[in-house]
């Protein structure tokens, strides 16, 4: 009788939490949805005025952190300078690779050894050397000693001149308009707004996915590609327009990140004392901005700026989610404090219960629910009928906030064609039985490094791709 | 009801929801295809024209925009100015209506200017007027406006007086485009300006209006305690080229503050160190030189002399 207790016990701790957490998505998806429509109202607006690209939009400097990246910084670079945005500067940061990226970069760009104009606003590691294009003197490569991601971030700060600084990935290809897109809201709110990141799609193939920064060629009908699409539509639609319109953006994006210089400067650059930068970064600018009193805006923007490169490997996907696993439980950890502390207003209230609810304790509930199955199965108290019933619900709530996801960025941009589109929503209710299994056991990994206090990037190998023409 | 009932009805609920989003993100394809034959992948919504105002008479659309102006909602005040932006092309009334924007409605200037931009030179004689208005943001979006055009120009030297420092900066900027000796001798008059910014883009301008007589005049500020103004510094000397390395030698020897490091950079910057590498005419000088400009400057160079042969030959 105390077994069949303990597992109704540990069934009504799971169900309570799923109903929590899916009545959580729901409100913040009606909240998507209308700032979704008026985001959307908004950039109809800004295409028929002059202002984006115009003369006095602010110069931006753009810094591509890169370890190992030899296979794809190429692109990303390119892509970067063919950007239609009038003015910016592109800072790659080589952080001390051992594949030849600067020696790759050195033969496309036609880089020269020069010493530039810097100033140490924040601390990183030696810089090795210096690298001018010849062939474009916007681009300045910076190759340093190896020190992560943050560290390689705040060495391309010293050699930035703009006021506005965009962090990218290195294995990104961006749209022509990604930047003309991104300050569109520091030209539209300059009091306020002081950081941004917007959407992105995924791809194997990032390069092949974006044909000349134009056209889309998404998603390609690979089950895991797919998957993560769905992944990033949920995460960028249902998740973080609304909480940018409700005042708790937390995760401005390291793939895509739009930030003030000046307020980049007041807060030391990023951290390098944690596994990746950008959550962390981001909870910083809340905890001190609402701290000092400062009105501000984080804004997320529905438009994808750009293809990431999504790990084409289940083993290589599970590394990635295990670090971003592990990332958040140290920034949430960090910060534990503004959990519903009052003084920080949305941020405390409902940005960090929710992340708490959504990513901290989630493992704890799938392992439970694990543990609740298995012990059922062995003593026999297994109704399988209901269980089927419950999985096939659960996958029907996810299957509807996918399409909810989905839609929005069909309002926005119709980048998929429509037999990739058929494909993303034939997957969609097959995601829980196919897909988050191995995320649930990347979390757990991830909490278990956590526990560990590991903090090592665990790069995984890029994914091959074509060779640009 | 049990268990397996109210899951089961649940059940129903989610698949509902979901059949109806995915019939709407089909139906929408569907709808796109009628209307425009077909839909490609990539292809991107119509885009809406911010109002319908184009279409209506002109004394209505005239009322409505310029009450929208004075909307207290930010995205009807955008879509307004957007508007005008548009008819501006026809109507003067929609150029006076961006021009009292500019002037009234300090939310979006940048928007605004890039209207009258678009419009240019068309709004110019009627923007003098705002040269004088009271708020400096004004000022200086007027006078980054009129520097455009060669009539506004004329008007824009008395601005680097202004006691908006953001006005001095637009009026060097808009010097740097009308080149003239008169011009030269404000820039160089703003060169000891008391705002950073100003004494930076007084450096650009004297370079852009003559790279080799700013040169000389621009060097005391490499050791200028802001970074914008020793970076501007830098670049003015850059460009006067072969000119500037007699003006920054005696500074190499100074190890106080930024002046011997930039020196040294500068004199990479304009060749003039690889030149005297390659020649091995004055290793005295080169050490100098290396002395000031640190470790790096050293490596770098030698790793430019290295690959220098392999260019040649490469080359050939």
């Amino acid at each position: 009788v105390s077994v069949e207790l303990l597992l109704e016990v540990c069934v009504l701790a799971c169900m309570a939490y799923l109903g929590l957490l899916y009545l959580a998505y729901a409100a913040q998806l009606v909240v998507a949805f209308v700032e979704s429509r008026r985001l959307r109202a908004e950039r109809n607006v800004d295409r028929a005025s002059a202002a984006p690209g115009s003369r006095f939009c602010p110069p931006v400097s753009v810094i591509v952190p890169a370890f190992n990246e030899a296979g794809g910084l190429s692109d990303a670079v390119r892509s970067l300078l063919e950007l239609d945005y009038p003015s910016f500067e592109v800072v790659v940061v080589d952080d001390g690779s051992t594949d030849g990226t600067c020696e790759r970069l050195t033969a496309e760009f036609e880089l020269v050894p020069a010493d530039a104009l810097s100033r140490t606003v924040v601390f990183s590691k030696p810089v090795r050397g210096l690298y001018r294009s010849r062939r474009d003197p916007r681009l300045l490569v910076v190759s340093k000693e190896n020190g992560g991601k943050a560290d390689a971030l705040n060495a391309g700060l010293n050699y930035c001149r703009y006021g506005l600084v965009c962090g990218v990935d290195a294995d990104m290809v961006f749209s022509r308009d990604a930047l003309t897109t991104a300050v569109r809201p520091f030209v539209a709110d300059p009091a306020r707004v002081v950081g941004l990141t917007s959407a992105l799609e995924t791809a194997a193939d990032p390069y092949a996915a974006l044909e000349e920064g134009v056209r889309y060629r998404l998603p390609e009908t690979s089950p895991l590609i797919l998957f993560q699409t769905l992944d990033y539509l949920r995460a960028f639609y249902n998740n973080r327009i609304a909480w940018a319109r409700l005042g708790y953006m937390l995760c401005a994006a390291g793939a895509f990140q739009v930030w003030r210089r000046d307020l980049l400067e007041e807060l030391g650059g990023w951290s390098p004392d944690f596994s990746c930068e950008d959550i962390e970064l981001t909870f910083r600018v809340h905890k001190t901005l609402r701290e000092l009193g400062r009105p501000y805006r984080v804004v997320c923007l529905p438009e994808p700026v750009g293809v990431t490169e999504g790990p084409n490997t289940l083993r290589k996907l599970v590394a990635q989610r295990e670090r971003w696993q592990r990332v958040i439980l140290e920034t949430c950890w960090a910060n534990r404090e503004l959990l519903l502390d009052r003084r920080y207003g949305a941020v405390g209230l409902f940005g960090m219960p929710f992340y708490f609810l959504s990513e901290v304790i989630a493992p704890v509930f799938e392992l439970l629910a694990l543990g609740t199955l298995v012990a059922g199965a062995a003593f026999g108290l297994m109704d399988w009928w209901l269980y089927a019933l419950v999985v096939l619900l659960v996958s029907l709530l996810n299957g509807a906030l996918s399409v909810a996801a989905l839609l929005m960025h069909e309002h926005q941009t119709r980048a998929y064609g429509t037999r990739g589109l058929l494909a993303l929503m034939a997957v969609m209710p097959l995601e829980l039985v196919a897909y988050r299994p191995f995320m649930s056991w990347a979390r757990v990994k991830g909490t278990w490094r956590f526990l560990r206090g590991d903090k090592g990037w665990h790069k995984f190998e890029r994914n091959v791709r074509t060779e640009a023409a | 009801m049990d268990g397996r009932t109210s899951v089961a009805l649940a059940c129903a609920a989610a698949g509902g929801l979901w059949a109806l989003g995915a019939s709407a993100v089909l139906g929408g394809r569907l709808r796109q295809r009628r209307r425009r034959g077909h839909i490609a992948a990539g292809a991107e919504h119509p885009i809406v024209p911010p109002t319908a105002v184009p279409a209506a008479p002109a004394l209505a659309a005239r009322e409505h925009l310029l009450a929208g102006l004075r909307s207290d909602a930010p995205d009807v005040r955008r879509a307004c100015v957007v508007a005008l932006g548009r008819l501006a092309d026809r109507h003067e009334w929609a150029v006076d209506g961006l021009i009292e924007a500019l002037a009234e409605r300090l939310d979006m200037p940048a928007r605004v200017a890039a209207e009258l931009d678009r419009i240019a030179p068309r709004a110019d004689m009627r923007l003098l007027s705002l040269l004088g208005h009271p708020n400096g943001t004004v000022r200086y979006y007027t006078a980054r406006l009129l520097a455009r055009e060669e009539g506004g120009r004329g008007f824009v030297p008395r601005l680097v007086l202004d006691p908006s420092p953001h006005v001095r900066v637009a009026a060097l900027q808009a010097l740097a485009t009308a080149p003239s000796p008169l011009s030269l001798a404000h820039a160089l008059r703003l060169l000891r300006d008391p705002d950073a910014r100003v004494r930076a883009q007084a450096c650009r301008t004297s370079a852009a209006i003559c790279p080799a007589a700013a040169g000389p005049l621009v060097v005391w500020l490499l050791d200028d305690e802001s970074w914008e103004v020793r970076n501007a510094a830098h670049g003015a000397l850059v460009a006067a080229g072969d000119g500037a390395a007699e003006v920054v030698l005696p500074l190499l020897d100074r190890d106080d503050g930024h002046a011997g490091s930039l020196a040294a950079l500068v004199l990479q910057d304009t060749g003039y160190v690889d030149d005297l590498l390659a020649d091995g005419r004055d290793p005295r000088l080169l050490e100098r030189i290396f002395a000031a400009g640190g470790e790096r400057l050293r490596a770098l160079a030698a790793e430019r002399a290295r690959s220098r042969p392999r260019e040649r030959e490469a080359v050939s």
